[in-house]
């Protein structure tokens, strides 16, 4: 059937795509200048006007990733030639790589083990606020539990001041129990974060399967674990995606207790990106190319869980 | 099969008292429909048959052990939800074979236990499709042979054809009577329709407010009505009940609608009624009788309106205080022209004023 169309819905249309296209521009064009300035050579990071075609270089990401010195003289050349590509980069932008004194190997920066530990504590703090608020979201919807609005409203609660009015006990409250600079320590802190945000989320979500899915199943000769498993979690699994993007972004991005309870064992990615602005040099390409690493993990996770995002409710097999 | 029983149900939620006191035996192979309206505990019942809610007090049993204190999976029972409930996430085929799962089985017999289910409820073509692309009345067929592929010892259904459609409900109400005579199951049904519970049930149990009024067959029910709710809620066009006074007895009175009008009636249960108690008539349309010219027995009245409905017309006419519905032929009578009405004695219900209790010959 061909869809019929008055001018003022075309109009609108049109209008309506012009818009998105502008708003498109303005949330990318930040996104396309720390990718552009990430491969840039370091002299064409700050020209003015800005430098929009260039050769792209990976020099950024080599000293994003090494420790490194002033050259006081260009290296011989025999060196020079014998460096991997990665050192050559280094030395062709005047520095040479710090190196170990006893084995001689290339010192790194430290961004590395930054960035892993992003990766650990975000995925571990999402994995267990995602389980912990679905299991406690399923526990309020399906049971009578005594003071359920009390206890929602508790929860919720722990999110009614900003997390940073709470950092200078926390600090002495971790530094005491010895969760300072601990990987432990930080997942804590973000599941916490995270859950109250999980458990109403999921709440919503849970609320929304019919109850009968259960007892259907609950009939059919399955436990109330067993139904939970093969009926409420697949059902749920958009809820899920959902929540699981938001915390992951929350504890990702997470910047001031990062700063505050960690120091050089379990810091993660944020506090390290602008700690190497300033000290003499600041070398905007390498923050650049740090901010862009820093970026990809949301993206690819974000673009994996789309389909679920995107597909919204869909329960189609329940008469109401 | 089974024989299910239910002793002494006591039911609170919270301070109320949703059953009281409920007592049942359906047989095995039984078809019994529980009718009544919404929030009478018809439902709450059934989800305790069950073992979706647990009793307050009392004793249900299946096959003479008592299962109230078992989980639902432990009742070897199935349930069919008004809403179907099809898992939306699982194909039709995977949807039925789920009971199947629950208890360990060779993917064979799975497959055949399926194909046969399909067979009979004929939905072998959407087998593999999900439940969102079915039709209303092809979901509730597929949640049907969810719950009978487990041959299950009592099937219990709970307003399976309330959500469709009034057509396809008369196609699923007959295709659901096959289907019993066919697998002789233990059946119980909640409806609100009391045409669904005539047509379908072996025994109706109509309850109100947690309590059981009457448990009989469905002529029974119909036919002595045990007291004034089941006359007035079984029966479409609704029972006529007026109130009235009784003069005269042993065989033969005087029924008095007021404002004068008094119809002399004989046979039935005329001779049985107590004097000076208030007492309510209940007479079904079809008992009303409309005559053209005066006859012992009738009195003479207007029709007030007239409902055609095609195979028949709904007729009310003035009697006293009290309007009648007469059901006659087609074009029987005109508005507002002057017939003659009367009621088979045979076919007059009387309750008492107060406790609404069937009035009749103990015979």
């Amino acid at each position: 059937m061909a869809e019929v169309k008055t001018k003022g819905e075309v109009i609108f249309n049109r209008a309506a795509i012009v818009a998105v296209l502008i708003a498109l521009v303005i949330m990318l064009t930040p996104i396309f200048w720390i990718g552009a300035t990430a491969f840039k050579p370091r002299n064409l990071a700050t020209t003015a006007p800005p430098t929009v075609f260039f050769e792209p270089t990976l020099s950024p990401f080599a000293k994003l990733f090494t420790k490194r010195s002033q050259l006081r003289e260009p290296v011989d050349e025999a060196t020079y030639a014998a460096a991997p590509w990665w050192e050559q980069l280094i030395y062709d932008g005047g520095e040479s790589v710090v190196r170990n004194k006893k084995t001689g190997e290339a010192t790194s920066s430290g961004y590395g083990n930054r960035y892993m530990n992003s990766l650990i504590v975000s995925i571990i703090s999402t994995f267990l606020a995602v389980s912990m608020g679905t299991i406690t979201a399923y526990g309020f919807s399906r049971f009578r539990v005594p003071g359920e609005q009390d206890w929602l409203f508790f929860i919720l609660s722990t999110r009614m001041l900003p997390p940073i009015v709470v950092a200078i006990p926390m600090f002495l409250m971790y530094r005491a129990v010895g969760l300072y600079d601990t990987h432990v320590g930080l997942i804590i802190l973000y599941t916490a974060f995270n859950l109250s945000f999980a458990v109403w989320i999921m709440k919503g979500f849970i609320d929304e399967i019919p109850r009968e899915y259960e007892e259907a199943a609950l009939v059919d000769g399955y436990t109330r674990l067993q139904a939970f498993r093969k009926i409420v979690l697949p059902e749920a699994l958009t809820g899920i995606a959902a929540t699981a993007v938001f915390c992951f972004i929350t504890a990702w991005n997470e910047y001031a207790f990062a700063l505050m309870m960690t120091s050089r064992n379990a810091q993660t990615a944020p506090p390290y990106i602008p700690s190497q602005v300033g000290s003499g040099l600041s070398d905007w390409t390498v923050i650049a190319s740090g901010a862009f690493l820093f970026l990809l993990p949301v993206a690819i996770f974000t673009f994996l869980l789309r389909n679920h995002l995107l597909r919204g409710m869909s329960f189609g097999a329940i008469r109401k | 099969m089974a024989r299910i029983e239910l002793r002494n149900i006591q039911k609170f939620f919270g301070a109320v008292q949703v059953l009281k006191d409920v007592n049942l035996t359906i047989e095995d192979g039984e078809f019994v429909v529980m009718l009544g309206q919404s929030g009478c505990g018809k439902t709450t019942t059934l989800r305790a048959i069950a073992g979706l809610e647990t009793v307050s007090s009392g004793t249900i049993s299946i096959d003479g052990k008592e299962v109230q204190d078992l989980r639902a999976a432990d009742r070897d029972i199935a349930f069919v939800f008004q809403s179907f409930s099809l898992y939306p996430h699982m194909t039709v085929r995977e949807n039925i074979a789920f009971p199947l799962r629950a208890v360990r089985m060779s993917q064979s017999e799975l497959d055949a236990a399926v194909n046969e289910v399909a067979g009979v409820l004929g939905i072998e073509r959407f087998l593999n499709r999900k439940p969102s692309a079915l039709s209303g009345g092809d979901m509730q067929r597929v949640a049907i042979g969810r719950a009978l592929v487990r041959r299950p010892k009592a099937l219990l259904m709970d307003e399976p054809i309330g959500a469709l459609d009034a057509k396809l409900r008369e196609q699923m109400r007959a295709e659901i009577k096959r289907l019993h005579i066919s697998r002789g199951s233990t059946s119980v049904y909640v409806t609100h329709d009391q045409i669904e519970a005539m047509s379908l049930a072996d025994r109706i149990v109509v309850m109100h407010a947690g309590l059981l009024q009457q448990v009989g067959a469905p002529e029974e029910v119909y036919n002595r009505p045990a007291n004034l709710f089941v006359a007035q809620f079984v029966g479409s066009p609704v029972m006529n009940v007026s109130d009235i006074a009784v003069e005269g007895g042993a065989g033969a009175a005087v029924l008095s609608f007021g404002k004068g009008t008094r119809l002399p009636v004989a046979g039935g249960h005329v001779g049985h009624l107590p004097g000076q108690r208030p007492v309510k008539l209940g007479i079904r349309p079809e008992a009303v009788l409309l005559r053209h010219a005066p006859e012992p027995g009738f009195v003479e009245t207007e029709t007030t309106n007239i409902e055609p409905l095609g195979s028949h017309e709904i007729v009310d006419v003035r009697l006293g205080d009290a309007t009648l519905r007469a059901r006659v032929e087609p074009g029987f009578v005109g508005d507002g022209q002057k017939v003659w009405v009367g009621i088979d004695p045979e076919r007059a219900h009387f309750f008492d004023g107060e406790s609404g209790m069937a009035l009749r010959r103990t015979a």
